[in-house]
């Protein structure tokens, strides 16, 4: 489903990404993991072009995505994208938030958008929220909002950029139980986390990155097991030391 | 006072009209609307230049902005009044190079205050937008406009003002608007001129006193419908 090929990057001077290669297969969820700075947000978000490549080849479902005559919008409303600070637009409701790409993308009308949007909110259980504005409902009701909006065009991929790190622990669980929901109904998924419980149980594949460099692609029992690279080793007890 | 009141109120709100020209209050009204109305979307055009990515037309639009901020507004009402008929050949109405004068002068100031309501977003906002999936005009007409011009209505408001204040220089250039009409009834009543530039100050003051109470208002409603924003009050 998303292939990357030898993809390299730099900030400047600064290599961020080095020669990575690997695959993400239809229907599956890849967890990422690693140090802060080892790179993993900034390759999720060359998925959708967020930030450019300067080497290699990203493709999705067969569809090299830097290709000359790809429409970039369009390539991205088809990749959900969660951020870790929801970036939900404050001046609109839940609900207009969620319409919003049915809108303005779909070009479809107020009458149309609307009961999508709701059906849309009731699957992630805000239905009742439709109405609030952003600043009024929860880090951990945000980010659902944001999921919420990020899957209504119906995207066949959904990237999530640290989906829980914003959030309050007690928050963490109902988003963790969505992601679980939406990872068991078959959407490709790729998920940038720290939350090792959620990767052991959903996960397909668990990428580990360190400096830019894709050092372990693995099924979790691998990950988990004694046996893994010792990078690994040392970042699951850090990890833990601090849970 | 009173009796200055009693015998030119006429003048004052309408000047001459409609014997002669439309002046006074009125002429001074239809000069800050009139550039108020077209000032806003030139300085929302050059903010978004501003703001935009670098090129030829980001270019133009810092080269108008630094060109007119080191000039003064009265050399721009001269040039447009002296020298422009001299190159196109025929005059042009004093009040609307007067109001011109003003467009251009104030679109490169709000522009610069739009621009910075727009860099001062979080960067995630656009993000967000782009990872949707839309383009360029919904993305700054729908989500970050709509931010950016509702947080720096305090110095919208100082904007709009001084195009009212500004709108006396037009008795320079002889536009028939409040501050000329006060002109001429302080050269017939000679004795007076505390008096009658007593009355001046005050009209000029409720007209910018109540343009950033009615500002005041519509800033407090748009912000109890957002609650939770960070309500930046007005200082003008």
């Amino acid at each position: 489903m998303i292939e990357f090929q030898n993809v390299s990057k730099w900030f400047g001077a600064l290599q961020v990404l080095r020669d990575v290669n690997a695959t993400v297969a239809k229907g599956t969820t890849t967890v990422l993991c690693g140090p802060s700075g080892s790179g993993k947000s900034t390759l999720i978000r060359t998925v959708n072009r967020l930030e450019p490549i300067q080497q290699g080849k990203i493709t999705l479902a067969g569809l090299d995505i830097y290709a000359k005559d790809i429409d970039v919008n369009v390539l991205r409303s088809g990749i959900g994208f969660v951020f870790q600070q929801f970036n939900l637009f404050p001046h609109l409701s839940v609900v207009e938030n969620v319409m919003l790409p049915l809108l303005r993308i779909r070009k479809q009308s107020r009458a149309q958008a609307r009961p999508v949007a709701m059906q849309m909110l009731e699957r992630v259980g805000l239905a009742d929220k439709a109405h609030s504005l952003p600043a009024d409902i929860s880090g951990g009701q945000s980010q659902r909002v944001a999921i919420a909006r990020s899957l209504i065009l119906k995207p066949e991929v959904l990237v999530l950029d640290e989906p829980t790190s914003a959030l309050d622990p007690e928050m963490v669980g109902e988003v963790l139980k969505l992601l679980r929901e939406l990872s068991a109904d078959g959407i490709t998924m790729m998920c940038v986390t720290h939350e090792m419980g959620f990767a052991r149980e959903v996960a397909d594949r668990i990428w580990f990155l360190r400096n830019g460099t894709l050092t372990f692609d693995a099924e979790p029992t691998a990950f988990f097991s004694d046996d893994a690279h010792h990078d690994v080793r040392n970042f699951l007890s850090a990890v833990r030391k601090n849970h | 006072m009173l009796e200055i009141i009693q015998e030119y109120w006429l003048l004052l709100l309408i000047g001459e009209y409609p014997h002669g020209k439309l002046g006074g209050l009125a002429m001074t009204l239809i000069i800050s609307f009139v550039s108020l109305i077209v000032t806003f979307p030139c300085a929302v055009l050059i903010a978004l230049a501003r703001t935009g990515k670098p090129g030829i037309i980001q270019s133009i639009a810092n080269g108008f902005v630094h060109s007119v901020r080191a000039i003064p507004l009265l050399m721009l009402i001269f040039w447009a009044y002296f020298a422009v008929p001299m190159i196109i050949g025929f005059p042009i109405d004093a009040a609307f190079t007067l109001i011109v004068a003003i467009v251009i002068y104030q679109t490169a100031y709000l522009g610069e205050i739009i621009a910075a309501g727009i860099t001062g977003l979080p960067k995630g906002q656009r993000e967000a937008a782009a990872a949707l999936g839309l383009g360029y005009i919904p993305t700054m007409f729908r989500i970050i406009l709509p931010q950016a011009i509702f947080n720096v209505i305090p110095g919208i408001v100082n904007q709009l003002t001084t195009i009212i204040k500004e709108s006396s220089l037009g008795s320079i250039i002889a536009v028939s608007e409040l501050s000329y009409v006060m002109l001429q009834v302080n050269s017939n009543e000679v004795t007076k001129p505390l008096q009658i530039f007593g009355i001046l100050a005050a009209v000029y003051f409720v007209l910018c006193f109540a343009l950033s109470q009615a500002t005041n208002w519509l800033e407090r409603r748009i912000s109890s419908r957002r609650t939770g924003q960070v309500v930046v009050e007005a200082v003008a």
